[in-house]
């Protein structure tokens, strides 16, 4: 009864002043919109490129050049790097993949991976008659096709005698092959990279284009990695991509292959490797990180205009208690207790701020859902983030009312209905 | 008849600033079960600050008052709450009701706060006592000053208090609503109620068994009207 009476008299108080009422929720509303906003954003570009990533392969195994950064700076470093002789100083990746070292993992058992592939890229300057342009070259292995899902337009892919003849032929992504021809019948035209003339075998099929995409085939151009590596004048590959079974038998594939290598390396601890691997589970962990980091940042940065909206609340809490002298007198007069004056305009606060809640968490999906329009990825609103918001603003509603509310209930019944 | 109110030398004094004001004097007054007694004087004289000691809304400087035998006049907040809604009914001069509520919601508001047996159905029998019950539910803002004071003369009877206190029940309304909602507080008198009305006007004290002249905090002269 009294509870019933108090949300009744609250909701009307709220409502006879329908325009202020509105701006003053509208700061709640815009916090927790902007809350819930950036934390769907935050975990839809996560998701998108955790999809980003397992589309590359939940199974491949990454090996490349170099040590990681922090063992590379650090003494070890330095004296693995005096060891191994390998070239390189400061910062910059030495080279440390080779041929040998990509034929050495056919050592690995075909249970554990089936693809095995390594990449020499670059830059080069593709030349064709008056058109003269920069693009990326990659040596690959045959398998790198397979391994990274890239289909052909038309052509053929390379195979195992184009790299053995170190043959100069040349597969080019979508917008190159665009950039330098009108027609689409351009296999076996030629194509000058590098000083170096190439027969044109195939042509990719064009790739979605992404924001997250990590490199864009569409404007790469593939070679035999022999080729390339002949081609830069280099000994060493940038990486090698292993295709794992399963993704049950990446853990031990990866640990194979670190072994075939740092056998290769002449390195005993396993610490002062020369060379790193990744799986795409320890890249998809590390990426959550990051982006969760720069979601809860974000939402920090939102979460000021919440304590913004709340101080709206407490101002207008304020004026309302003084509009209302009179009644607090008069409820005192008929026998309200001071707990019962506190706990009305307590409530009449946290049902402000409930409704900007209410009407935030809206704003939140509405703020998702344009995004997910305008960019290519959809925002996901979880129901953390709701009950959150839900939370947050009846906390919001307690913490900025109570101030209000005690002002309201220790005012003196006398002196309140005297009130003009 | 036992004595329902007993004030035995009471003084009020207020600080204001540095000075000191008693705006009650060595007051004693005793009124009996179902009298109705009207407090009078000029505005200054005291009797507002007498009102609201009567009505728990404040506390006496000095001095004992006895309500229904018990001794409240060193009461803390709490506890003086729970007899205003207990044992007193307020009617104001102004702002008696609570704005854009309705009338049966107004009669109610006491019992919000307190207990009594079938809320509703009391409230709906003292709305059709005061003859507002063809309004009971129209919003405080589209009555006329009589039937506002009716409707506060409903919310005081609303817990059975021991006393209804009028304060200038009459002061915002004209000579022919006036006499009515006189006519009515005598009516309820008859049937039981104890009233103490505060006025300036003659016209309205008449109504009352009883008047207390007030002047400069002390009590001048008690005048028997029956």
């Amino acid at each position: 009864m009294k509870l019933y009476s108090i949300l009744k008299q609250s909701f009307r108080s709220i409502l006879s002043n329908k325009g202020r009422s509105f701006l003053t929720v509208l700061g709640v509303i815009i916090g927790i919109g902007s809350v819930i906003g950036l934390i769907a954003l935050g975990n839809g570009v996560q998701a998108s490129i955790t999809d980003q990533i397992s589309g590359l392969g939940s199974t491949n195994i990454t090996v490349m050049s170099g040590s990681s950064l922090a063992s590379r700076v650090s003494e070890n470093g330095v004296s693995q790097r005096q060891q191994t002789g390998t070239p390189g100083a400061g910062l910059s990746t030495p080279q440390t993949l080779t041929k040998e070292d990509l034929q050495s993992l056919d050592q690995v058992s075909t249970d554990l991976v089936k693809n095995i592939s390594g990449t020499v890229s670059s830059n080069a300057i593709f030349k064709l008659d008056a058109i003269e342009e920069r693009f990326n070259v990659a040596g690959v292995s045959p398998r790198y096709f397979q391994i990274n899902d890239l289909p052909l337009s038309g052509g053929k892919y390379l195979d195992l005698d184009d790299i053995d003849r170190n043959d100069n032929v040349i597969i080019l992504g979508d917008s190159i092959a665009h950039e330098f021809f009108d027609s689409t019948d351009i296999i076996d035209k030629t194509i000058t990279v590098q000083n170096t003339e190439f027969t044109i075998i195939g042509v990719l099929a064009k790739k979605e284009e992404s924001n997250f995409s990590f490199n864009n085939p569409n404007s790469e151009a593939f070679i035999p990695d022999f080729t390339a590596l002949s081609l830069f004048k280099t000994n060493y590959y940038n990486s090698f991509t292993v295709q794992a079974v399963t993704s049950d038998t990446v853990e031990q594939a990866k640990s194979q292959i670190e072994d075939i290598i740092l056998k290769n390396h002449n390195i005993e601890d396993k610490s002062l490797a020369d060379f790193s691997l990744t799986t795409a589970g320890e890249l998809l962990s590390t990426v959550s990180q990051i982006t969760g980091v720069l979601t809860s940042l974000l939402a920090g940065i939102a979460a000021i205009s919440l304590l913004v909206g709340g101080i709206g609340i407490m101002n207008i809490m304020l004026v309302s208690v003084t509009e209302r002298t009179r009644e607090i007198g008069l409820r005192k007069a008929v026998g309200a207790q001071t707990t019962d004056i506190l706990i009305q305009f307590l409530i009449e606060a946290v049902i402000l701020t409930l409704l900007g809640g209410i009407f935030g968490i809206l704003l939140g999906y509405a703020i998702s859902i344009g995004a997910s329009r305008l960019l290519d990825f959809s925002g996901v609103v979880t129901m953390d983030a709701i009950l959150l918001a839900v939370g947050v603003s009846s906390l919001i509603g307690i913490i900025f009312g109570i101030y209000p509310a005690a002002k309201a209930a220790r005012l003196n019944p006398i002196d309140a209905l005297r009130y003009e | 008849m036992s004595a329902l109110i007993d004030l035995k030398n009471i003084h009020k004094t207020y600080k204001n600033g540095g000075e000191l004001t008693h705006a009650l004097k060595n007051i004693d007054l005793t009124i009996d079960k179902g009298e109705f007694v009207a407090i009078m004087g000029p505005s200054g004289s005291g009797k507002s600050t007498l009102m609201n000691l009567l009505g728990l809304l404040d506390t006496p400087t000095n001095g004992t008052y006895i309500l229904n035998s018990k001794d409240v006049s060193k009461l803390k907040g709490r506890e003086l709450a729970r007899i205003r809604n207990k044992e007193i009914g307020f009617v104001f001069q102004q702002f008696n009701l609570l704005p854009r509520t309705t009338v049966l919601e107004n009669v109610l508001l006491p019992s919000i706060y307190g207990k009594v047996s079938n809320p509703s159905q009391r409230a709906e029998f003292l709305i059709e006592k005061v003859g507002l019950k063809d309004r009971k539910n129209h919003k405080s803002n589209e009555l006329s000053g009589g039937q506002v004071q009716r409707v506060a003369i409903a919310r005081a009877l609303m817990m059975q208090p021991s006393i209804i206190l009028a304060d200038e029940p009459t002061g915002n309304l004209d000579s022919k609503k006036s006499n009515e909602i006189m006519q009515l507080f005598q009516e309820i008198n008859k049937e039981g109620a104890t009233i103490v009305l505060i006025t300036h006007e003659d016209e309205i004290a008449k109504y009352a068994d009883r008047i207390i002249h007030v002047k400069d905090g002390e009590v001048t002269n008690i005048e028997n009207n029956k």
